[in-house]
This record gives structure tokens, C-alpha cells and sequence, in this order.
């Protein structure tokens, strides 16, 4: 991105510095104490952080505090997971002694064309959180999240983390967790978990460009040495790349949002010398199932029931079919899902040990981009500005050669042709056309790159 | 006629919803007092002729959203009563406390876009029961309690004789409209203030 004039075209509004940063820290952590408020302080001016784009917390109340250290019981989860549901508009016709197998399936346009009919009518609506999902067939969605189930994201990481071996604790002045992106822009902030002593936690942008030189950045990670890294495959990458991995000792490393190849994780694990945990869970569904290896995920003991569709067709497959895989998520009490399908694709299976599995688990995916210059875009970038213009849909390819070939569904076309151009620099032959199956039929895959992974 | 529907659902992107309306209630005048003036409306309030624009301009100083609808008999009626009220601290006396010093335009349109379409006007100055209703609406909306009930007394009075409640279709429409937007409003008031720190990809 050398082309000065081409900068403006690449700003999105909402990763404004401070844009949306009204809150007092009273009110970002209504229980923080004097240590907690030393560690804000130290992380936020410390002479090597990155430039802060953002400020949150967790908002948690004393009670709140106390509420989240645990999980959601799972005893007769369902039944009551299935009341909600028909407390919302979509549901209320339902009737009272309605089982799962009454309910059909949903999908991500259900809820992208009427969110509010599946918030319950009497949801307590004081603990929504704004969320959104960029999704995988393109169309942002806005999420009500709930603000103990995020903060209870947190305890699931430790007790994930406790699973396979390794433990976190709140002795000491380590970084909790560092949540990594690597991207041009994106919200950054340092907080301190209410829940975990008002030890720190940091969302941190491993982008050159979000630091002051690339030695402040391995000296911040250094200092901070956060004892869980999570992240996505791209950060993750980073990392090693960068060789920032010889200042760095966590106890547990986390990937989400995207495949995680095992090429990758066997790189983490190397590095590292620690347990490297791949998440499988959409924003809407919360996390839904975790591996440690190369075996199926094991679906994780919450409040989560999965099943494997026919993607065309209202028909449950059987135990080891492949299918559409579809959850019914009950962890946000803002958004109680059933039978949701998630647009990913994978078969079921029995664990040795009676779990739960998701073996052949596909969909997410992690593409990057050759750009001009021969930096590596990661497509996320290219997700948000899509979205930012407006497109409903895309499929971006590489060939070999470089040229680019982008299909979008709407937005404004003149506007992304700028922005792809600044971003990678290379011939692009950009066509719009106007719906979404006009892209192929199933699960179109939004990128396709040759430049190997 | 307009849509009753389409009414009620313009009443629900009006309103900043009721959970907000009875948190924010004080102290108010008597029920009887605005009960009383409803049943004195003064002819020339609901003579057709009347631009409803020009009424609310002149007593109000400003625009209520009734006015889009304000072909539908029902809600020129209503919102003519509700400007009445208001009206009549000038022609009158003012009430104690004063109607004007809470949200009167919003008062306004509650009564001709939340309860005109379901208990016609024509009942209000008629039929004690509807009166009753007409005026606990208009005090909620204006920001006030019936002097001497408290919040929980006033809602439980005001739910017992809310005409909407006795059509099950409509209200169950009504209540889609009102969840919608309350959604709607809470996610953009969410999106004003900010998202919460997230420690993992999704």
C-alpha cells in the first residue's frame, strides 16, 4: 500500500481510533481495585504498546463476578433451552410439550432478515452486548451477546486449557491472555478479567502497522508473556514467522475461526511446547466442539447438542454420514438457537470414550492473498471491506499468475474494485452479479488462492 | 382507514418502550383530573376540518408522528384529545404538576396511535372504562403516575382495562412490533456504548 492517495479508500469508520470508546472504567469493570487499575495502567502506557485503537471491559457487576467462574449447568439443559425458544416469536406457536424433533431447522438468513423473532420476549435485554459475525457466506449478521456468557468465555478457555494438561492461574503479573489479529486494522484494547483477580488481558494486533517498530512489538509480547495465546490461524502464523515465538511461554495456545491445518499446529506445538487447542464454534452458537490433535473434535460439555443434516433437504443423516452440521446453542440466553444450520460441513462419530465427535469437519476456511509488493493479505482483510461496501457475497480467486478474479453479490462495485486494488495491487477482473446463488450452488467457497498456504 | 396493524407497529418505532416509560414516571396529577377534561373536550378539537398538522403545530410547537396518519378518523380523533389536554392548562388551568413540563408530544401519539386504533375515541368522553384507559395512557406517555399509585399499582391498572389485550390476534401482532423494535433499539444503544473484551477467534 504505497499509494498514499489509495489510504483513504482503505479506511473503515468503525476501526476509527477510540470510535466507539464512551465508557468510564468504572464502568468497563464496576469491581476493578487498585492493583487492577495499576495493571490498566501499565499495559496501556507502557513505552513499547501498540497504538490502542479501543477501550472495554468486562462490565461485570459483583455478582456477575461470581456468576461467570462457573459454567451453565447441563442438567435438563434442553428442556428448558427448548421453553425459551418458544418464548420467542419465531417459536410461540410451538406447542408447550414440543420436542427437539418438532423444530425445523434455521439458517443465517433467518436471522440476517428477522434477529428480533429469535430474542426471547422476556430476555433480559440490560445484559445485551453488541456483536457481530462476518459469517461465511458474507452477510454481516448483528449478534446480541450476552455479556456473562462473553465474560464466561474466559473460564471456558481455563478449564479447556486444564483438560489438556496445562494450567493457568492468576499468581503473578503475567498477561492472562493475548487475543491476536493480524490485519491492517482492527480494535485493540488491554483489560483486566474481573472474574480472574483483575489479572490483565490484552486483544492485540500483530499488524507491523499497529506498533511502533516491530523491536517494541517483541518487547511488549516479552514483558506481557501471556500465559494463554488465542488467535486464528493467520495470528498464529505470525507469530512463528516473526520468530516471535522465542520471547513467548504460554501455557496453552487456542485457534479459532478458521481450519487450522495440522501442518500449522504441529508448527504451534513445536514452538511452543504446549498444548495447541483448535475451537470449532460460530459467534451465533458460541464454541461448539475442541481438538488437540489430528482426531475428530470432541463436543464440548455444555450446552450445545449437534447434529448432521442434509444440506439440501429437512432430513437428519445418520451417525457417520457427512452432512451439514447443525446445533442447537443454548449458552447465550439472548439468542437460544435450534437446530441451526452453520454452513459447515463435517460427520458424526462416538469418541472411544463415548463423546461426541466431528470428524471431517470442513468449512471454515483461511486463504491469503499474494499482493503485488509480495506481502501476504489474509483474506479477514478482504472480508471487511467487502462488507463495509456492501457485498452480500463474493468468491475471490488467485491463479498462479497472480490476476485476481472476483465475483461479488451487490455492494458498491466501484468503490470495492478501489479498495481490492489497494489492497493487493494486482490485475483484478472484478464482475458483480445479484444474488447469492449466483456464486454456485451449496457452500460457495468465498477464496481460492494458488499462493500456498 | 389506515391499517390497525400498521398503526400499533407505528406506535412501537415511536416509543422508546414501555419498561422505559414507567422507569422514568413521577408523580403526576390525578387521574380523575385528566379523566375529567377528556370528557370536556370542546367541539371544535374534533371538527374535521381542522388540519391536525396545524393543531399540533400551534399547541405543541412542533410535529407528532400522528400526522402521517392523519386520513384515519381514529387518529385525528385521538390525537385531537391528546391536544386538548394539553390545550387545556392554557384554556383552563394548568394541572399540578403541569402536563407541559413532561413528554407531551409523545402523550400525544400514544393516544392516537396506541390506543385510537383499538377503543375508538368516540367512547372516551362516553364510556368511563375507556376514558380511564385514554387517560392512564396519556400519563405514562407524558411521564407521569396517577397521584397517589405507584409504578407497579399504575401498570397493573393500566394493563387491567389496555383494550389491546382483549383482541389476541392484534396483540400478539402489537407485541411482534414492540419486541422488534425494542431489539433494535437496544442493539443500536449497544453498538453506542461498546462491545465487551473477548479472548478468543470466532
Amino acid at each position: 500500500m504505497s499509494d498514499p492517495d489509495l489510504r483513504g479508500a482503505l479506511a473503515l469508520a468503525e476501526y476509527a481510533p477510540g470510535e466507539a470508546a464512551v465508557l468510564s472504567d468504572a464502568e468497563r469493570w464496576p469491581t476493578i481495585d487498585a492493583a487492577g487499575t495499576a495493571r490498566l495502567t501499565r499495559w496501556r502506557e507502557h513505552p513499547d504498546a501498540p497504538h490502542w485503537t479501543h477501550a472495554t471491559g468486562d462490565r461485570l457487576t459483583a455478582e456477575q463476578v461470581q456468576r461467570v467462574r462457573h459454567p451453565l449447568s447441563t442438567d435438563g439443559w434442553l428442556v428448558d433451552h427448548l421453553a425459551a425458544a418458544r418464548r420467542t416469536l419465531r417459536y410461540r406457536g410451538m406447542p408447550t410439550d414440543a420436542a427437539l424433533d418438532d423444530f425445523p431447522t434455521i439458517s443465517r438468513s433467518d436471522l440476517v432478515d428477522d434477529l428480533a423473532a429469535f430474542v426471547p420476549l422476556d430476555a433480559d435485554l440490560s445484559r445485551m452486548l453488541h456483536g457481530t459475525s462476518s459469517g461465511s457466506t458474507g452477510a454481516a449478521l448483528l449478534i446480541p451477546d450476552d455479556v456473562e456468557e462473553v465474560a464466561r468465555g474466559f473460564h471456558l478457555l481455563v478449564a479447556l486449557a486444564a483438560s489438556a494438561g496445562a494450567t493457568v492461574t492468576a499468581d503473578g503479573e503475567r498477561v492472562a491472555v493475548a487475543n491476536l489479529v493480524f490485519q491492517r486494522q482492527a480494535f485493540t484494547y488491554v483489560s483486566t478479567i474481573s472474574s480472574f483477580a483483575h489479572r490483565a488481558m490484552a486483544r492485540l494486533n500483530l499488524h507491523p502497522t499497529a506498533w511502533s517498530g516491530l523491536d517494541a512489538r517483541a518487547r511488549f509480547l516479552a514483558e506481557a508473556d501471556p500465559q494463554i495465546l488465542s488467535g486464528h490461524p493467520t495470528s498464529l502464523a505470525e507469530l512463528l514467522d516473526a520468530g516471535l515465538d522465542a520471547v513467548l511461554h504460554p501455557a496453552v495456545v487456542f485457534s479459532g475461526a478458521m481450519a487450522l491445518s495440522a501442518a500449522l499446529r504441529a508448527r504451534l506445538h513445536a514452538a511452543f511446547e504446549c498444548p495447541v487447542v483448535d475451537v470449532y464454534g460460530l459467534h451465533e452458537t458460541r464454541p461448539i466442539a475442541a481438538r488437540t490433535d489430528d482426531e475428530p473434535f470432541r463436543v464440548l460439555d455444555r450446552r450445545v447438542h449437534v447434529e448432521v443434516w442434509d444440506p439440501r433437504r429437512e432430513v437428519a443423516l445418520p451417525l457417520g454420514e457427512m452432512g451439514e452440521i447443525v446445533v442447537t446453542a443454548g449458552e447465550n440466553p439472548l439468542l437460544p438457537l435450534v437446530r441451526y444450520r452453520t454452513g459447515d460441513y463435517g460427520r458424526l462419530v462416538h469418541l472411544d470414550d463415548g463423546v461426541l465427535g466431528i470428524a471431517d469437519l470442513e468449512g471454515r476456511q483461511n486463504t491469503r492473498f499474494r499482493a503485488g509488493d509480495g506481502t501476504l493479505v489474509p483474506c479477514v482483510e478482504l472480508t471487511q471491506h467487502l462488507q463495509a461496501r456492501g457485498a452480500q457475497g463474493w468468491s475471490i480467486e488467485q491463479a498462479a499468475s497472480g490476476r485476481v478474479h472476483a465475483v461479488i453479490v451487490g455492494g458498491d462495485e466501484p468503490a470495492i474494485r478501489v479498495a481490492l486494488d489497494a489492497l493487493l495491487g494486482v490485475e483484478i477482473e472484478l464482475r458483480q452479479v445479484e444474488r447469492l446463488i449466483d456464486l454456485g450452488e451449496g457452500k460457495p467457497r468465498r477464496y481460492r488462492s494458488a499462493v500456498p498456504d | 382507514m389506515a391499517d390497525t396493524e400498521a398503526l400499533l407497529a407505528a406506535w412501537s418505532e415511536r416509543s422508546d418502550g414501555e419498561a422505559a416509560a414507567w422507569a422514568r414516571a413521577r408523580p403526576g396529577p390525578s387521574l380523575e383530573s385528566v379523566a375529567t377534561r377528556i370528557s370536556r373536550i370542546p367541539q371544535e378539537f374534533l371538527d374535521e376540518r381542522i388540519s391536525l398538522r396545524a393543531l399540533a403545530g400551534d399547541i405543541l410547537g412542533g410535529q407528532i408522528s400522528a400526522s402521517a396518519f392523519d386520513e384515519d378518523p381514529r387518529v385525528r380523533q385521538g390525537a385531537a384529545i391528546g391536544l386538548w389536554l394539553v390545550a387545556s392548562e392554557d384554556v383552563l388551568e394548568p394541572l399540578e404538576p403541569a402536563l407541559a413540563s413532561g413528554w407531551a408530544a409523545l402523550a400525544v401519539d400514544a393516544l392516537a396511535l396506541r390506543v385510537a386504533p383499538v377503543a375508538s375515541p368516540s367512547d372516551w368522553t362516553s364510556d368511563d372504562e375507556r376514558r380511564t384507559e385514554a387517560a392512564r395512557t396519556f400519563l405514562l406517555w407524558c411521564g407521569f403516575l396517577p397521584a397517589g399509585e405507584d409504578a407497579a399499582t399504575a401498570a397493573s391498572l393500566l394493563a387491567a382495562c389496555d383494550s389491546l389485550a382483549r383482541n389476541r390476534a392484534l396483540a400478539e401482532a402489537f407485541e411482534g412490533h414492540r419486541h422488534r423494535a425494542e431489539i433494535a433499539r437496544k442493539l443500536a444503544e449497544a453498538r453506542r456504548k461498546e462491545a465487551a473484551a473477548r479472548y478468543s477467534s470466532e
